[in-house]
């Protein structure tokens, strides 16, 4: 196993994990109110994408450019 | 001290700073709001640029420069990710009383965030050394690569500065279970460091 299947595992993993403890933050406060709750909200939504975008890199999902010709 | 202030609920004798603290939270609240909108115009600013320079140019990234690493970008990112989820769960625990998990919490949302300005550091020394990517000698891509990465990692180390500082407060009673503005403010922080890079990361490593 070389250097990049082990980031590449390490970026699934905690992308999975990443993933799931912000959407989950973000169920749980779902109905706080207050200003800075909707921004928390926002931010943990984004952060969920990031997680996911970051999973689907580790995929070779995204971002699996072809080698270009020397 | 802290875990006995934070156990009282901060009901105590300063009746008045409590007063102060209650009307000036709102106000404290959006100054600090209007700040992280500033500073997200100001990487806008960067960004639109950027993206307006790769597209006027012929083919991405340039002769002879590499595609960006994405497997150890994408471990990188999960850090700090990771970190944005740490400092969450740091403040909820604060809300709910428990200071000790609210410490370990922050703690590691300290080495997390330590942990991706030394992945970072060690993609500048790949690109510079190995790669021969530098912020002056390799034109638009260099330039804006460096420029807007070394602004966010600027942002992380003056969030790790500003949360280690929280770490050491919170220790000292400055926050109780009711007045805690600065961590709230902290936490925004950080989670706005954090959406910055799923930007940055995306536009720099998956387009």
């Amino acid at each position: 196993m070389n250097l990049v299947t082990i980031e590449h595992i390490v970026a699934v993993a905690g992308g999975i994990v990443v993933a799931v403890v912000a959407f989950y933050a973000l169920y749980k406060d779902w109905k706080t109110p207050g200003v800075e709750n909707n921004v928390f909200r926002l931010m943990l939504l984004l952060l969920g994408v990031g997680a996911v975008i970051a999973l689907l890199a580790g995929l070779g999902i995204l971002g699996n450019f072809p080698a270009k010709a020397a | 001290m802290a875990v006995a202030s934070i156990t009282q609920g901060g009901h105590d004798s300063h009746g008045e700073i409590d007063q102060l603290y209650i009307e000036t939270r709102e106000l404290r609240l959006q100054g600090f709001l209007l700040f992280l909108v500033s500073d997200c115009v100001l990487f806008s600013s960067f960004i639109f640029a950027y993206l307006y320079l790769r597209n006027s140019g012929q083919g991405w990234p340039p002769a002879g420069i590499n595609r960006l690493d994405v497997a150890f970008a994408a471990v990188n990112s999960v850090v700090l990710f990771g970190s944005g989820a740490t400092m969450h769960y740091a403040l909820e625990n604060w809300k709910h009383g428990n200071f000790m998990k609210f410490a370990w919490m922050l703690i590691f949302t300290i080495v997390l965030g330590v942990g991706f300005l030394c992945g970072q550091g060690y993609e500048y020394t790949n690109l510079i050394f190995h790669d021969h990517v530098s912020w002056w000698g390799s034109g638009i891509f260099g330039a804006s690569f460096f420029t807007l990465t070394g602004m966010h990692g600027f942002h992380v180390f003056v969030g790790v500065c500003y949360l280690t500082v929280l770490l050491l407060q919170s220790a000292g009673g400055v926050y109780t279970k009711d007045k805690y503005f600065g961590l709230t403010a902290g936490t925004l922080y950080w989670h706005f460091v954090d959406v910055i890079w799923v930007v940055l990361f995306s536009i720099f490593y998956l387009l």
